[in-house]
């Protein structure tokens, strides 16, 4: 390993060492206030040896990363969103009773499983990062221990996201049989020559996508998303929501490209089939939804559906596509999240939508990042999801994917339906319900995430032609 | 030195995966289930080390020794969840921890 190597690892190594710091500052000072400014800054400096990474790039390191500007990128994602959601969760989480210093260490960890996702190049750097962001987020799911349905949640997260790792696990075990590698390249440079081979990655492949479609809540492995959502303190819901599937994308895009699963008719029908069902089952569950966090979590399972079309159009401009739609999904479901959290700081999760009646004439800013969070989501122009969602449908129909491009354009009708009454419910009139008041750091985290939607919705020009003319894989 | 051939002993390890699989759906005591989960992981390591020794490399065995440890790491949460499952609902059946479900109403 050469010094080159170890400085495209930066980012890396930021995120690995911050938590082994935190853990000697608790055990001398425990303070909430120092542990989590110790968080934010950490996140700034590991974000900003991005750009200082990126003069050693693409730069492999045999036989484990892959360090290049598609990886770069999704750490970029990831680390923003982390940072994100660390700012939200102050004042939630330090209103909580017991030790609380852990929960960032905790989303720490988590945070550099899914940066090992993003740069993985090997099976045992997928099956590790895989695995350290989520034993990590069994923790965050039951951080309110005191609460028996945080505790139900973590158990159901537990249960079925080890199952969903050991189906992972034998499929990659079967790939590895076949063809004698746990490289990605390597299993792509293989699979064009024998029939032999291509069975055993066939059925490898299957059973990974088992592991990855729980990862990503694909139907017909979704069951656990409501009740974890639900369950979970906001702030990790919103953490699950995108830097994990995020993540998961990220290492999914690259294997799924690796070894062109696009060209494989048999991939192409299993791929379509979880889209649909995904689009479909999805929005049509949300659609009777009296809960908020649940009716996010159908939300985010049709999301992946969307962006599973992507996988299929097999040319760099679909990954661009796939990157730029996942900005625009994160910062709108760290909004919509995000406006969660903060009315439910030391109360009982504002979960009902009931409970928003009225939202708009008793905290007008809240109800308006709500509002074009779920404006977003929907798609209506002016918003960073209506750019997101023009753009695949651009890149899918270019590629010929016209059933998957009418299901989608179907179900972003269906979907507006359900995001429309939370609209509708915050502009009912209704009576004050004690609702607490956001503090500067929350409207601070606010007024980022608008921006970012607002931004990316009228003013996306910049960042396509970033996108276009860096990530390709 | 007796050879088994390479098909046997998968044919073992898919069928240790499904023992876990099938325990994991019928049993209803979770500490039941994180066992069967723990099957289903030493099932897929069992495929592994097949391979490793088929391809005649030391990688399978290496990934063997990191399944252990996740899988450790695994039940160590698992088992402190279990105890906080029993704290609240004093019961470890799988069908009574259900307080999360879709209400409509």
């Amino acid at each position: 390993m050469t010094i080159a190597d170890l400085y495209s690892m930066m980012p890396l190594i930021v995120i690995a060492m911050a938590p082994v710091v935190m853990m000697i500052v608790i055990s001398i000072l425990r303070n909430y206030e120092v542990i989590y400014g110790f968080s934010v800054l950490a996140f700034i400096v590991a974000f900003a040896s991005l750009f200082f990474t990126g003069s050693f790039l693409p730069r492999s390191i045999e036989p484990l990363l892959i360090v290049d500007v598609y990886s770069l990128f999704f750490l970029g994602i990831i680390i923003a969103s982390a940072l994100l959601v660390t700012i939200l969760s102050h004042d939630y989480i330090g209103t909580l009773g017991g030790v609380k210093e852990e929960y960032f260490l905790t989303l720490f960890t988590s945070t550099l499983g899914a940066s090992l996702l993003a740069v993985a190049g090997h099976f045992v750097i997928f099956f590790l990062g895989l695995e350290l962001l989520s034993v990590s987020l069994y923790i965050l799911v039951a951080f309110q221990r005191s609460k028996d349905t945080s505790v139900e949640a973590g158990i159901k997260y537990l249960l079925l996201a080890s199952v969903s790792s050991a189906f992972l696990l034998f499929g990659m075990a079967l790939i590895y049989t076949g063809t004698g590698t746990m490289q990605f390249a390597g299993v792509a440079s293989l699979l064009k020559g024998s029939d032999a081979i291509a069975g055993f990655v066939s059925v490898g492949f299957s059973m990974m996508m088992v592991g990855i479609g729980f990862k990503l809540a694909l139907v017909p492995f979704h069951m656990w998303t409501p009740d974890v959502y639900q369950g979970a303190p906001a702030p990790v819901s919103a953490y699950i929501a995108t830097v994990s599937k995020g993540a998961v994308m990220a290492v999914l895009i690259r294997f799924f490209f690796d070894i062109r699963g696009y060209d494989s008719r048999f991939f192409f029908v299993v791929i379509s089939a979880l889209a649909i069902l995904s689009m479909f089952i999805g929005n049509l569950l949300a659609l009777k939804q009296q809960n908020i966090k649940r009716l996010l979590a159908y939300s985010s399972i049709a999301n992946m559906g969307y962006l599973l079309v992507l996988l299929l159009t097999g040319t760099d401009k679909g990954i661009q596509a796939a990157v730029f739609y996942l900005i625009s999904y994160f910062v709108t479901t760290i909004g919509a999240f995000g406006v969660i959290t903060l009315l439910s700081i030391s109360r009982e999760e504002t979960e009902k939508i009931d409970d928003y009646r009225g939202l708009f004439w008793t905290r007008p800013w809240a109800a308006l990042v709500l509002t074009l969070s779920m404006l977003s989501l929907a798609g209506i122009p002016f918003t960073a999801g209506f750019i997101a969602k023009f753009y695949l449908i651009l890149e899918g129909m270019k590629a010929g994917l016209m059933l998957l491009i009418i299901v989608m354009i179907i179900n972003s009708v269906i979907g507006l339906y359900y995001y429309l009454r939370v609209i509708t419910s915050m502009f009912t009139p209704g009576d004050d319900a004690g609702l607490p008041a956001i503090s500067l750091n929350g409207n601070m985290a606010l007024v980022l995430i608008t921006l970012g939607i607002l931004i990316l919705g009228i003013y996306p020009g910049w960042l396509i032609n970033i996108i276009t003319r860096l990530v390709s894989l | 030195m007796l050879t088994v051939p390479i098909e046997t002993m998968l044919i073992f390890a898919g069928l240790l995966f499904l023992i876990g699989l099938v325990g994991l759906l019928t049993r209803r005591n979770l500490i039941f289930m994180l066992m069967s989960i723990e099957i289903m992981f030493n099932s897929a390591g069992l495929v592994f080390i097949i391979a490793g020794r088929h391809w005649k490399q030391a990688d399978g065995q290496v990934m063997f020794i990191f399944i252990l440890a996740v899988a450790a790491v695994e039940v160590a949460i698992g088992l402190a969840l279990l105890l906080q499952v029993y704290h609240h609902y004093k019961t470890l059946d799988a069908d009574s921890v259900g307080k999360l479900k879709d209400n409509n109403q």
